[in-house]
């Protein structure tokens, strides 16, 4: 079992590594924070804010783009067997769905993983002269792989329910959408009961405000930030559940032809 | 010729308006607003200074629905500071002082621009059409510079070029592995 899981997991990294589409993405991701680093550390007007919350800035930037790639990446990975109709040889020979779902889950987390690979020299350039750099590594790690492992999971349960790339990935870009946007409200938006609750269940907007507590407020102990990382756990054990709802009704029947 | 009987009425009409407003400016000034601070205050923007005032009732009554606010002007450009980002409580409602009491008061300041500014705290009381305001506080913010060209430029131009790097030799990899 555990050789299948690699072998799925080890194929989607050779075309993820030994493709240009596949490593476009971190060249992408890389001349983004540049220009982002750099408009922080050189222009004047930027160069005036306070330091943290210049890294407060580039860690939003590097959870925020890294969340999008990703989601754009899990949004085909599973769906592209279905439609190039290569998922048929590969349930005709002994993998099961598990091993199919949790092998491309991790080929996706790598990407993920070599996104805060290349972020480290931005967050080291930014937070250079302060004691944050550990935690604002590690902060942007956590908060990052548990905010992506939980997409990931939601955007493979709705490419089984659909398997479209295309529906998958409009309806992936609508949630991810609908829960960025309230998070870049001003706080005065978010004063009332509505807004508060709202706010704690959204998992883009626990990360931010957890980055904000540990950056900005200078809270960096795990005990000081539970409040943002539960619901962020939350969520993705919900996502797990859907994923698992739909892995459980996924039929081959449409997808294996005889 | 003087009209005595016009000018009696003219005086019974207007004195209890005159009155009224003789009793309101003094209400409002026996409230009195004293900075603790010291009168010059400087620092680098992105720094937050805390601004310790007082609020006096030396009158004989009672002084009810009380707000305090601060208000900041840049010297320079003569022109009133949004004070959106400076500080997280513009306004602090008071409520009722009693006769002969003193109610401390705080403002976290935060120096956001460099400059030099002025600030000044407001007392309004509820009905009353004169407030009350306190000396001025002057503000010298040193700009923080957090330029740095030197570091950022090797990772800025270097990082991108060293991922494009891997990614071609990644690609000549598999040609290589493509061509045996």
């Amino acid at each position: 079992m555990i050789n299948m899981f690699k072998h799925i997991w080890l194929k989607e990294l050779r075309e993820q590594l030994y493709t240009w589409k596949g490593t476009l993405w971190l060249v992408i991701s890389s001349l983004l924070f540049s220009l982002i680093s750099y408009l922080l550390l050189t222009d004047k007007e930027l160069s005036l804010l306070d330091q943290t919350e210049m890294m407060w800035m580039i860690s939003k930037v590097i959870i925020g783009i890294g969340l999008l790639i990703i989601s754009i990446d899990a949004s085909s990975i599973v769906t592209n067997e279905f439609e190039k109709e290569t998922a048929e040889s590969l349930f005709l020979s002994p993998i099961g769905i598990k091993d199919f779902v949790s092998g491309k889950m991790f080929a996706s987390l790598t990407l993920w993983l070599l996104i805060f690979v290349v972020s480290i020299p931005y967050i080291f350039v930014t937070s250079s002269g302060t004691k944050l750099l550990f935690p604002s590594l590690f902060y942007v790690f956590l908060l990052g792989t548990l905010g992506v492992l939980g997409f990931i999971m939601l955007i493979f349960a709705i490419s089984l329910l659909f398997r479209s790339s295309k529906n998958t990935l409009t309806t992936s870009l609508i949630i991810i959408l609908a829960l960025a946007i309230p998070s870049l409200f001003p706080t005065t938006l978010k004063n009332n009961s509505f807004s508060a609750a709202l706010g704690k269940v959204n998992p883009i907007e626990n990360i931010f405000s957890s980055l904000d507590n540990v950056l900005v407020d200078y809270h960096a102990s795990l005990f000081q930030n539970w409040q943002f990382i539960i619901p962020l756990m939350l969520f993705c054990l919900i996502a797990l559940m859907f994923l698992l709802y739909a892995a459980k009704n996924f039929k081959k029947a449409g997808v294996v032809k005889k | 010729m003087i009209n005595v009987k016009r000018i009696f009425m003219i005086g019974m009409v207007s004195s209890p308006l005159i009155l009224s407003i003789v009793y309101a400016q003094t209400e409002s000034q026996s409230l009195t607003l004293s900075i603790l601070s010291e009168k010059t205050l400087s620092g680098t923007a992105g720094n937050f200074v805390t601004v310790n005032a007082q609020v006096t009732n030396s009158g004989p009554n009672s002084i009810n629905d009380i707000t305090t606010y601060i208000s900041l002007v840049d010297e320079s450009n003569k022109m009133p500071v949004d004070l959106e980002d400076w500080s997280a409580e513009k306004g602090l409602f008071i409520g009722t002082i009693d006769s002969g009491k003193t109610l401390p008061l705080s403002w976290k300041v935060h120096f956001v621009k460099a400059g030099k500014y002025s600030l000044i705290i407001i007392a309004e009381t509820a009905g009353q059409e004169i407030p009350q305001v306190s000396s001025i506080v002057h503000f010298t913010v040193k700009p923080k510079i957090n330029l740095n060209p030197g570091q950022v430029l090797p990772i800025a131009l270097g990082m991108p070029i060293a991922v494009l790097f891997i990614m071609l030799l990644l690609n000549y990899r598999r040609d290589l592995h493509k061509a045996e």
